[in-house]
């Protein structure tokens, strides 16, 4: 009780992901050059940046896919030496087992003696529900649109009920109103959750909508050039006034002329 | 506007229908100019032995289920009475079965560890390499001097066929499994290799590792017939037996049959391969 609220009440949000000075290197590109971060318990945060800027290498070290050459993660307080079931992972492609059902996919992380679910098959009725996917448990994945493949996606991470949630470019192969349908219910669901969530994008517009903080990254090399932290309400409008001047920032900070 | 597209679903039907009913008569034509030509073949050949004509093949074939014959099974070595081609037929899979079951666990299991793990693939692939071209049938001398030329010396030539087949769809299958898969299932919770294979790799390898099996079906008919004419009992034998005796009918009529064991096992396979790979 007492930790409880000590947490709610104090102003600075307890670290959940702290990366420091990491660095890495494939043949002759430095991915990442001493990078950090720290990412607060609970907190959305987005990381952006151009192509190659090792955005996506960034979120492989945090989930333990990629050893850094140099540096640590730590994640609750502990170095990341592998992948765990702390940190679920939405992939770019869906990334899902083709053989399995949704049903299938979603309890794969449910089905592993690693999680001790009492009513794994409640809790996968639970998560199908929580991403609209109610009629579907039975289709396979190539009988659902992109955006569904994507749900599945989000309530497979969800399974083992991670206290991370790490999402590569997750909306970036669904359609525009598709992905805006995903973007209330993914707020939807932290709301519920309450998980600390990294989200990868290439899509400044996507990272102000969602995001309590938005990490901009430099590419060749990959660097962090600046953290913007965007105070509008939720839900947000892109129309708004406020939501405008955070894109524009952003995309200032990237380089890239302003829209007339 | 619902009538409307009931006509055009009825339309399309009938297009489906009629173009599959051009299908089977183009084949059934393709058949019957086969016949006439090998009907005739046979008329003007002399002497009238060397070509049998089909109506005499097709009278060989009813007589294969004519008379009965007796066998001997294997291991048990009770006799068993069954009408004459079926005899011979179940010569022919008392090896058969057995060597192409074995080869192919071998090969998947072999082609699965392999493509999965890149240590053993170093240490065994030069190896590989040098044996595989060698044609199943070169292993008869040692299956005659290590087994004798019977059931088992015919069973280990068909495992040798199944073997680098089934080997080859199941190393492909794994060598080709998605990193994203892989990556998916450690965020998961599957931390051992072991479990990555069984609940990930095999999956995923699944098409290749099924047609892999199908091919080595048809491929281990040919190479079981190959180990008969040395003289394994079964159909292949029948083949040259019939032949000695200048009664290419009857050699004729197990060809046949043995056509036809193939194909109940094809497509008894290909229904299979739809029901395990309903995902695809």
């Amino acid at each position: 009780m007492a930790l409880s609220s000590e947490s709610s009440n104090s102003r600075e949000p307890r670290e959940k992901i702290t990366v420091r000075n990491v660095s890495r290197a494939y043949d002759s590109t430095k991915a990442l050059e001493n990078v950090s971060l720290s990412v607060g318990e609970g907190e959305f945060c987005c990381i952006v940046g151009p192509s190659g800027c090792g955005k996506t290498t960034l979120l492989r070290a945090i989930a333990g896919l990629d050893d850094p050459d140099s540096g640590s993660i730590l994640v609750g307080g502990d170095p990341v030496t592998g992948p765990g079931l702390d940190r679920g992972m939405v992939f770019q492609e869906y990334a899902l087992f083709p053989w399995r059902t949704v049903r299938g996919n979603i309890r794969f992380g449910l089905d592993r003696p690693a999680c001790g679910c009492p009513d794994c098959e409640a809790r996968a009725r639970e998560l199908i529900e929580l991403v609209g996917l109610e009629g579907f448990e039975d289709a396979y994945p190539k009988e659902l649109s992109g955006g569904m493949k994507q749900r599945v996606g989000i309530a497979r991470a969800l399974a083992p009920d991670p206290e991370i949630l790490l999402m590569d470019e997750p909306f970036g192969s669904v359609d525009a109103r598709t992905r805006d349908r995903l973007h209330a219910e993914l707020l939807d669901i932290w709301a519920q959750t309450e998980q600390t969530v990294v989200f990868v994008t290439h899509d400044i517009d996507e990272a102000v909508m969602l995001a309590d903080r938005v990490v901009v990254m430099d590419a060749d090399p990959g660097t962090v050039q600046s953290t913007v932290s965007i105070d509008v309400e939720r839900p947000r409008e892109r129309t708004a006034h406020d939501f405008v001047e955070h894109v524009a920032q952003i995309r200032a900070e990237l380089g890239e002329p302003r829209p007339h | 506007m619902s009538t409307h597209t009931d006509t055009r679903s009825d339309t399309l039907g009938t297009q489906g229908f009629e173009s599959d009913l051009r299908r089977y008569l183009r084949g059934l034509g393709g058949l019957a100019v086969f016949l006439l030509v090998w009907w005739v073949g046979a008329m003007v050949t002399q002497p009238s032995y060397l070509v049998p004509s089909p109506l005499e093949s097709v009278r060989a074939f009813v007589d294969l289920f004519a008379n009965t014959t007796s066998i001997v099974v294997p291991i048990s070595g009770s006799n068993l009475v069954l009408p004459t081609g079926l005899a011979h037929l179940t010569e022919t899979l008392f090896h058969y079965v057995p060597g192409l079951l074995l080869g192919a666990s071998c090969g998947i299991g072999l082609g699965l560890v392999m493509g999965w793990n890149g240590t053993l693939d170093d240490w065994l692939r030069p190896l590989i390499r040098v044996l595989r071209p060698i044609p199943p049938l070169a292993w008869i001398v040692f299956a005659i001097v290590w087994f004798g030329i019977h059931h088992t010396g015919a069973a280990f030539i068909v495992f040798v066929g199944a073997f680098w087949i089934n080997f080859y769809g199941a190393y492909g299958g794994v060598e080709g499994v998605s990193s994203e898969l892989t990556d998916a299932a450690s965020m998961l919770g599957v931390e051992r290799d072991l479990s990555m294979l069984k609940l990930v790799a095999l999956p995923s390898a699944a098409p290749q590792v099924l047609t892999g099996f199908r091919t080595s079906i048809g491929r281990c008919w040919m190479i079981v017939v190959g180990a008969e004419l040395f003289g394994a009992p079964g159909v292949g034998y029948e083949i040259i037996n019939a032949s000695n005796n200048l009664a290419m009918a009857t050699s004729v009529a197990y060809m046949f049959l043995i056509s036809l064991a193939f194909l109940c096992m094809d497509v008894g396979f290909r229904l299979l391969e739809g029901r395990v790979l309903a995902w695809r």
